[in-house]
């Protein structure tokens, strides 16, 4: 590809209007020339101006609380430093809206210590794009678990669900974790989930919602472990229960002491 | 005189000796966890960001999803933002425009979208939005530069940018050749450029 048919490219590009075709095209050849990147940049540069150009409008301040409680609960990508050579405006990529979460669960872990009682409030909301779900059942399950397990003072206790599986809850006071890791699950509707429970003192605290792969899952717990908190898991409609209270029955319960 | 002038709720003086990138800043802090610095950030942006979405998806729930979803997004790879490499401003509009633009083409609406969407005329400001005077004045600038393109070149402007069309797309709606569509939009921002006195 020569220049000039570059600069063209890097045009729908700044616009977001490559075909998919056009933009592997686009992509290869910058990679190939990255000198060539100054014609994205003055072409981005003047679409900013379209941008410019739109009234801005003030979202709902329901919004605004909603974020600030779902980043406290949601991991960062570690340092982009090894991906120096991310494409430039690196929105630009159909980037994934669930983030890796090896790396920052240190930070996300002290965030739950610090931060429980806010926390409980942000996973009784219905989230759009990105389940809380869809963390809790990534790494940061897996990763919580082995740390968990690696405590001084790591527990776990099982119990046997109605229809044949098992259900383990691991915990540790130490690090106010608990991971469920369970099998046997029972099939649900599309338009359910599995809700989390903290149970303490008589109240169910929610702590994220899961869902199950082929009835197995592993779950880490959202909100800070106290030591005689019960760990239930009922069905609930996708999202989660809309009042942050438990709507049927517990499919788990497991005593901790 | 120096009359301070503000943008996004960040004052810098007139003269545009400030290059200071506030948003670019805020992104750094974002990028280390700092959540109050992510409010100061959603503070600074989000009408914009909500602005421009709600342009490109007119659906007013869907595009608060994508709102939600581009700020998350923020937070969670704000460790991409490269400062040596753009604005701020920059890095957080075009993430949004991407967004929107993903949304309209995956979701059903994208089906039984008006074709009209994409040339529907800039809305002349309304007064009643609490933003600098300065600012309006850019916009409105920048919507007359617009407005003051070659019908042609506005028509597949407009349409890829505040419509979500792709190139392939508009060839097909205007009935042209997808080569004379790329040129156009290429004029376009280039006489755009001119128009706005952007130097590059």
């Amino acid at each position: 590809m020569n220049e000039s048919t570059f600069a063209e490219l890097a045009t729908g590009f700044a616009l977001s209007a490559l075909s998919p075709a056009d933009r592997r095209d686009f992509e290869a050849a910058l990679a190939e020339h990255p000198e060539w990147e100054k014609h994205v940049r003055t072409e981005a540069e003047t679409v900013l101006l379209l941008a410019d150009a739109v009234e801005p409008v003030v979202p709902p301040a329901s919004i605004r609380e909603e974020l600030m409680a779902r980043i406290l609960v949601t991991p960062q990508t570690p340092d982009a430093a090894s991906e120096s050579d991310e494409e430039d405006f690196a929105a630009a990529g159909p980037a994934p809206v669930t983030a890796p979460a090896r790396a920052s669960t240190g930070g996300m872990r002290r965030r739950w210590f610090t931060l429980a009682a806010s926390i409980v409030a942000v996973l009784a909301l219905g989230f759009g794009a990105v389940t809380i779900g869809q963390q809790l059942t990534r790494p940061a399950a897996v990763v919580a678990l082995e740390q968990i397990q690696g405590a001084s003072d790591a527990q776990s206790a099982s119990v046997a669900l109605s229809d044949g599986g098992e259900a383990t809850a691991h915990w540790s006071a130490e690090r106010g974790e608990v991971v469920l890791v369970s099998d046997g699950m029972p099939v649900i509707a599309d338009d359910q989930t599995f809700e989390l429970w903290l149970v303490r003192d008589g109240d169910a605290i929610p702590a994220g919602t899961f869902g199950a792969t082929d009835g197995t899952a592993t779950a880490l717990l959202a909100g800070a472990y106290q030591p005689g908190d019960i760990i239930a898991v009922t069905i609930e409609a996708d999202g989660g229960s809309p009042t942050g209270e438990p709507t049927s029955d517990p499919i788990v319960a497991i005593a901790t002491a | 005189m120096l009359v301070p002038m503000v943008i996004d709720g960040v004052e810098v003086p007139e003269d545009g000796a400030d290059h200071v990138d506030h948003v670019g800043e805020l992104l750094q802090r974002v990028a280390a966890g700092d959540d109050t610095a992510f409010a100061r950030l959603y503070d600074m942006m989000s009408s914009r960001v909500f602005g421009l979405v709600l342009r490109v998806l007119v659906d007013r729930s869907q595009s608060e999803e994508v709102l939600q979803e581009v700020f998350l997004e923020i937070w969670q790879s704000a460790s991409k933002f490269a400062p040596n490499r753009g604005q701020g401003r920059s890095w957080v509009l075009t993430m949004a425009h991407r967004r929107a633009v993903d949304r309209v083409r995956s979701s059903q609406a994208s089906a039984d979208r008006d074709v009209r969407v994409g040339f529907r005329d800039l809305e002349a400001p309304r007064d009643d939005v609490a933003e600098s005077v300065e600012m309006r004045i850019e916009g409105r600038r920048v919507a007359e530069a617009v407005a003051a393109l070659p019908e042609a070149q506005r028509e597949a402007i407009t349409l890829a940018y505040y419509g979500g069309y792709s190139q392939s797309e508009i060839a097909t709606l205007l009935g042209s050749p997808l080569g004379t569509v790329k040129t156009r939009m290429r004029d376009g921002l280039s006489r755009l450029r001119t128009l706005m006195g952007v130097t590059t």
